[in-house]
């Protein structure tokens, strides 16, 4: 673009590159912030002046956090969660798709009409909670990884990216005498490996950041996932709840907000690691999704 | 027939897992809907359970305290369409004036970034900023005001609930717009640019309507969408000091039915809800329709 600017044109740039800064500060700082509290010192917290960068360093925020047995058992947990409940989804959103790319499947009407259904209606909250009662679900591993396994949205997702994928290679393979799991397995799922990927990633950080259906179906702490230790410690601020440190609370040592802010970081800090090598495969995901299947 | 069914063996086995677990989980919650016109008890199942009509629903309409959390689904619902749905669409058009591709790309990558974190987290956050020594009340002090609990004030609950939404979503919402944007071909800039057009009129005559279906779309999902507000967010802002705004739908059946036991009650408002929004993005969806070619099937 070879053409002369104007000065309202210049004038606009500036504005726009200001305003980008602008939004760069407000969508970094409240993470910087966070960082900066969990390591201030109790004195600088309650005084509220902590702003990019932590005042009077202090670590202790950190040392109670990661000496909390509560914190590994939900990591674990939230480990167990991910990685199953990952697993499973992908497994079974591949096998619920690949029959209905199939020109003559029988079923492909009736399962696809079935599946439509669930994306717009559902039983909702107590029904749902209901069920899993009366399926003795309720305080289970599987309650979390199983019931939201398979969705509709994505098996058409999964449908439409393997219908990019030649009939004829299905056919020839028949011919061979391989049957049609052999055909998933080995010619469908490694040809779609970067689609399993980023439903793969989707997916970790839905487990890593899900809270709410642990509230509803689990009442007991061992079972509970990372989220839940977190919401119990900062929204409910059951960080001081113990006497060791509620000594170390009026001995100054530690500020409550020390804890809180720790433990943010702690549980954010895998997400943090990873997103800038994986937010391209993110982005990717998000168009994959915005395809109508 | 049978031959066809034997060939196709491998099929069903494929498909029946799938099937199973959509059918226990998707549909047996659905003609659990029913205690919602019965007076539930575990003994009786369901089906045996007498039928009691329309009872629960009026209980519903007959309780000012339920009412209060219609008002605020929708009040919500709006405010949160109102200032968060132009937001994104508003970012990739200044996204799109860009002229350092690296920049660009950096700040996308920053503006995505809070779409990931917890919903814990950032009401973590936002309890932090909001509290009586934290940023907010440090910006409003120095303006000479007062310091304000602001979670506790029922007056702020939309303002803050909405405001840390948009942060969430800004950067993610753009995704799509960008890819549309993407998709104009270059030269017709350059060709408007020849014509003597500024890039005011550029992008009202060429970025616009190189988004207006995606925006179409986004708007009827966004619409059907209005009483889905995340209540699972709201559950972890509100107190008991500001239900008065902050207490939606979704967080009453929550209460009433899993914390008071009011099983058949709660299914009841949890249908009413699903009803409307069903119907919302009915209408939405045919009125979108008779307008443009973008719609949802």
């Amino acid at each position: 673009m070879h053409y002369k600017q104007s000065f309202s044109s210049r004038l606009f740039d500036v504005a726009n590159y200001g305003f980008m800064i602008l939004l760069v500060i407000v969508m970094v700082y409240p993470l910087m912030n966070v960082i900066a509290i969990s390591l201030s010192s109790p004195d600088h917290i309650d005084l509220g002046d902590v702003g990019w960068f932590p005042k009077g360093f202090n670590t202790v925020g950190y040392e109670v956090i990661l000496e909390k047995p509560n914190l590994y058992i939900s990591y674990k947990n939230t480990i167990v969660y991910a990685t199953a409940g990952t697993l499973l989804t992908l497994l079974m959103t591949s096998l619920m798709a690949y029959p209905l790319t199939i020109a003559n499947f029988r079923l492909k009407k009736f399962i696809t009409v079935f599946l439509a259904v669930t994306m717009f209606f559902g039983g909702g909250m107590i029904p749902t909670y209901m069920l899993m009662r009366s399926l003795h679900l309720l305080d289970t591993f599987w309650v979390m990884v199983v019931p939201g396994c398979i969705g509709a949205f994505n098996v058409f997702i999964y449908r439409s990216f393997f219908q990019n994928i030649p009939a004829e290679l299905r056919e020839s393979a028949l011919m061979d005498g391989a049957n049609d799991f052999t055909i998933l397995f080995r010619i469908y799922l490694p040809l779609s490996k970067a689609l399993l990927a980023t439903f793969a990633l989707f997916s970790i950080v839905a487990f890593w950041n899900e809270w709410f259906n642990a509230l509803l179906y689990l009442k007991d702490e061992s079972k509970y996932p990372l989220q839940m230790f977190l919401r119990s410690l900062i929204i409910e601020d059951s960080g001081a709840s113990s006497q060791d440190i509620q000594k170390m609370v009026i001995g100054r040592e530690v500020n409550p907000k020390n804890i809180q802010m720790a433990a943010i970081i702690v549980t954010l800090a895998p997400i943090l690691c990873m997103y800038p090598f994986v937010q391209k495969y993110f982005v990717k995901g998000a168009l994959v999704g915005s395809i109508k299947g | 027939m049978a031959r066809s069914l034997m060939s196709q063996k491998y099929l069903y086995m494929m498909v029946l897992p799938g099937f199973l677990l959509v059918l226990i989980f998707s549909y047996f919650p659905m003609y659990g809907i029913l205690i919602a016109f019965k007076d539930y008890s575990v003994a009786k199942g369901v089906w045996d359970s007498p039928w009691v009509g329309f009872k629960y629903f009026t209980q519903f309409w007959d309780n000012p305290m339920a009412i209060r959390t219609v008002k605020n689904t929708v009040l919500l619902g709006v405010y949160s369409l109102l200032w968060g749905f132009p937001a994104p669409i508003i970012l990739a058009l200044l996204f799109n004036e860009l002229r350092s591709m690296k920049f660009k790309k950096f700040v996308q990558t920053v503006s995505y970034f809070p779409h990931f974190i917890s919903t814990v987290i950032v009401v973590g956050m936002i309890k932090e900023f909001t509290s009586v020594d934290g940023l907010v009340n440090h910006i409003t002090e120095f303006f000479g005001m007062e310091p304000i609990n602001f979670l506790s004030e029922s007056p702020y609950f939309r303002t803050i609930f909405i405001s840390s939404g948009i942060w969430q979503g800004i950067g993610w919402g753009t995704i799509l717009y960008l890819a549309a944007l993407s998709n104009v071909d270059p030269t017709l800039y350059d060709v408007a640019s020849i014509d003597g057009a500024n890039r005011w009129e550029k992008m009202k005559h060429i970025s616009l309507p190189s988004i207006l279906p995606t925006t179409i779309i986004l708007f009827i999902l966004a619409v059907g969408g209005i009483l889905g507000n995340d209540f699972t967010k709201v559950m972890l802002m509100y107190n008991p000091a500001t239900y008065e705004t902050a207490d939606v739908i979704g967080t009453y059946v929550y209460r009433e039915g899993l914390q008071g036991g009011r099983l058949e009650y709660a299914t009841a408002v949890g249908l009413m809800l699903s009803v409307v929004a069903f119907c919302l993005i009915f209408i939405t969806n045919k009125i979108a329709r008779k307008f443009s070619d973008s719609s949802l099937w």
